[in-house]
């Protein structure tokens, strides 16, 4: 691995962590469009800041430019405020119309600079080590390397210093208030992080993929974790680790490396969302299916308890008169026998006093129609549970 | 060229007739599905599948080798309908909302897009060029059967709207009664969904990936300001549509170096923003108008509410009082008092003003409106 190579993957790793910070969240938050919105938009003000400091990594083109993220915010709250259309379709009119600005500006303008279309959507890694810094003979290594680098101690430490704040305001935007946290300058200086941290990465990876970096990490967090902190350490880590597996599928395929990258984050994710232990695919899938079988068994059980007559509780009878198929009333009567609420003697089913009494509480529990009835429930009678 | 001179060579010259017509059959059929996105709150959908969209094109071109338009355009509606129900999959299956799901897939699919389209142009294969012109669009690019296809789809789409219309309608603002009538709304809803990804698919030749959302939301959004009609709706967003179309391929025609995708959009949110100023019924400057007029017209009751307390109190309620005692009371202007001696509310004779029998029986009936 040449020092290069190391350098590319660094810059790579770092941005993805400073994107997966905000990332989280714009995701709790329920505003990861608002990303999209912003990588978007700020191109006009990196093209204007362009015209102005002729340097992609001039800090006064990355304020420029996170101005327009701030903006492009305001404007889609004003344009939400007037009443005339959803929150959805602000974002949807806002920042197409400042896209299209910055797409021609650049067709007219810069189209013999190192600013193009493509390198818009794609930002390029390749080259971000060979934009250096150097301090009179030293070398101080790669110009984005330290942009990033600046980039994310700075998030970092308002993470640090906000974090109690953040939390509040995220989860209860009432109570902060309350509490004399405004949640209107937390929200204006969360979208400042992310419009500045969008605008370092820009360069790097391009508008669409940031977005990848911001949401995606904390997505796939969101999918394992309820703890707040928890889920920023493992969006960091899926940040950083789909950075370096991208950087080096990238090289073996001779692709983009930005994405590469994504593609890797959304192969991380799709593995996550199938098989995540509690709120992935399959396991939402197995419970719900779980619990069509428990929900199956109470209707059951209250029809035994309702019958007393032979002809109502033979087992063949179950099939014509809950209307079920054969292997589902099957399912039902194995589990109601493995858990002892049923005898069946001479295809007879006869509830246990176990079953008698569960059959009670389920009863209570839908007459009421309080969820700690079935809560206690729960732990009372096992059924898939064992 | 002048935008005069396009107007004059669009009916006598082949290419600017195609691609206006081209523009013009796109944005029609954009407006007329976008305007389904937009009520259903799902004016961001488009933005996903049109990034959606990508990895189709480009895997449809390494399967086939081909760049024929419409083996390319399938690939990207099989890959933008994948994306849509993999949203609804996480939405309904998972604790994510909608606007991450969203932003999952438009990213990660474009990602993968972009890599493949990467990796498409590294290989030894000299028919690979011009893939990326689904990303911005490219207009010129639209040949005579291209538009063809479009007015066919677009032609379908109008019979199935025509016959599904009271479905769609009612499955837009009543989804539950919709299921309580007995609808098969899950096949209204996918029949509407696959029609909108048609649209974006058709669009992406055009306008490209990236800006195809505006086209499908700007028409909807500026029709949704004139009129409360779905029908009105429908129809007007498709003239808008039409219409961005038409006029931003002539101003990008007019041009040099001005591609027709942004200029389209620029256009079309042009027409957004006079609908959002002076639409009559929600326009922002008509809303303010009116908030200004009834402000005034609270301010002259209020005066009128003022005398009325003062001349109750005497015997012949004409008696004439000074002017000078409605000054400190809020909302008493010079020019209140002569509306209301325009009304017959007030007589003023110099400096006294006494009420008239039509003020005091109209002040009596401020509140109780008999």
């Amino acid at each position: 691995m040449t020092g290069t190579q190391l350098e590319i993957q660094l810059i790579a790793a770092i941005v993805a962590i400073a994107c997966a910070i905000p990332g989280v969240f714009l995701v709790l938050r329920k505003m990861a469009l608002i990303s999209d919105a912003i990588s978007h938009s700020i191109l006009p003000g990196i093209v204007i800041g362009f015209f102005l400091t002729e340097d992609l990594n001039s800090p006064w083109l990355i304020l420029l430019a996170a101005v327009t993220g701030v903006i492009t915010v305001v404007l889609v709250e004003a344009i939400q405020k007037t009443g005339l259309v959803k929150e959805d379709t602000a974002i949807g009119l806002v920042f197409p119309a400042l896209f299209s600005i910055g797409v021609i500006l650049i067709a007219q303008k810069a189209n013999d600079v190192h600013l193009d279309t493509d390198a818009v959507l794609l930002g390029d890694l390749t080259f971000a080590s060979f934009d250096r810094i150097s301090l009179g003979d030293i070398d101080l290594g790669p110009k984005s390397l330290w942009v990033m680098g600046i980039i994310l101690s700075i998030t970092i430490g308002l993470l640090v210093s906000f974090f109690k704040e953040l939390k509040v305001s995220t989860f209860d935007a009432g109570l902060s208030s309350a509490l004399g946290f405004s949640p209107v300058v937390l929200h204006y200086g969360l979208m400042s992080v992310s419009s500045v941290t969008v605008v370092g990465a820009f360069d790097a990876v391009g508008a669409v993929l940031v977005v990848a970096l911001m949401i995606a990490p904390a997505a796939t967090a969101y999918l394992l974790t309820s703890d707040l902190k928890k889920m920023i350490g493992l969006s960091i880590l899926f940040g950083v680790s789909a950075a370096i597996i991208g950087y080096w599928m990238a090289h073996l395929l001779d692709a983009s490396i930005s994405g590469s990258m994504t593609t890797v984050l959304g192969v991380i994710f799709l593995m996550v969302y199938l098989f995540a232990p509690d709120k992935g695919l399959i396991a939402v899938m197995y419970r719900q299916k779980q619990q069509r079988t428990e929900v199956s068994l109470l209707t059951f059980l209250l029809h035994l308890n309702n019958h007393t007559e032979e002809s109502e509780r033979h087992i063949n009878h179950l099939n014509e008169h809950i209307n079920w198929q054969r292997v589902r009333s099957q399912t039902v009567l194995d589990l109601a026998q493995k858990n002892n609420m049923i005898t069946i003697t001479d295809s007879i089913v006869e509830l246990t006093s176990k079953g008698k009494e569960f059959t009670d509480l389920a009863l209570e529990y839908i007459i009421t129609n309080k969820d700690e009835k079935i809560e206690h429930m729960k732990d009372d009678f096992f059924l898939f549970r064992g | 060229m002048e935008i005069k001179e396009y107007f004059s060579l669009v009916f006598s010259d082949y290419t600017l007739r195609t691609i206006t017509l081209g523009t013009a059959i796109l944005g029609a059929i954009c407006g007329m599905l976008g305007s389904f996105a937009v009520l259903r709150k799902q004016s961001l959908l488009g933005d996903a599948i049109s990034h959606a969209a990508l990895p189709g094109i480009a895997l449809a071109f390494i399967i086939t080798g081909t760049k024929d338009t419409n083996l390319l355009l399938i690939g990207a509606l099989v890959s933008g309908l994948i994306g849509t129900f993999w949203i609804r999959g996480m939405i309904t299956k998972t604790h994510l909302k909608s606007d991450t799901a969203l932003g999952l897939i438009l990213s990660l699919f474009f990602g993968f897009g972009m890599l493949l389209l990467t990796y498409i142009q590294k290989q030894p294969n000299a028919n690979q060029a011009g893939l990326d012109k689904y990303l911005f669009g490219q207009a010129a690019t639209l040949i005579e059967k291209d538009v063809t296809l479009m007015a066919i789809v677009t032609g379908i789409c109008l019979v199935v709207l025509l016959l599904f219309w009271k479905e769609f309608k009612i499955l837009l603002f009543d989804a539950d009664y919709t299921k309580t009538l007995g609808f098969n709304t899950r096949f209204i809803d996918i029949l509407i969904t696959f029609f909108i990804v048609l649209a974006i698919v058709l669009g992406l030749q055009t306008v490209g990936v990236v800006l195809m959302s505006a086209m499908l939301l700007a028409p909807a959004a500026a029709a949704r300001q004139w009129t409360n009609k779905l029908s009105v709706m429908i129809v007007l967003a498709a003239i808008f549509g039409a219409f961005s179309g038409v006029f931003g391929t002539a101003i990008s025609a007019s041009q040099n170096n001005l591609s027709t995708g942004p200029v389209i959009v620029l256009v079309a949110a042009v027409f957004v923003l006079f609908s959002f100023i002076f639409s009559p019924g929600r326009g922002i400057l008509f809303k303010q108008i009116r908030f200004w007029q009834n402000r005034r017209d609270l301010k002259l009751q209020k005066t009128l509410q003022f005398m009325f307390d003062i001349a109750k109190t005497h015997e012949d309620i004409s008696h004439p009082h000074a002017i000078k005692i409605l000054n400190n009371f809020q909302g008493f202007t010079r020019g209140s008092l002569k509306k209301m001696e325009e009304k017959n509310w007030v007589e003023v004779k110099g400096q006294k003003w006494s009420l008239t029998q039509d003020g005091y029986s109209a002040a009596k009936n401020l509140y109780t409106q008999e």
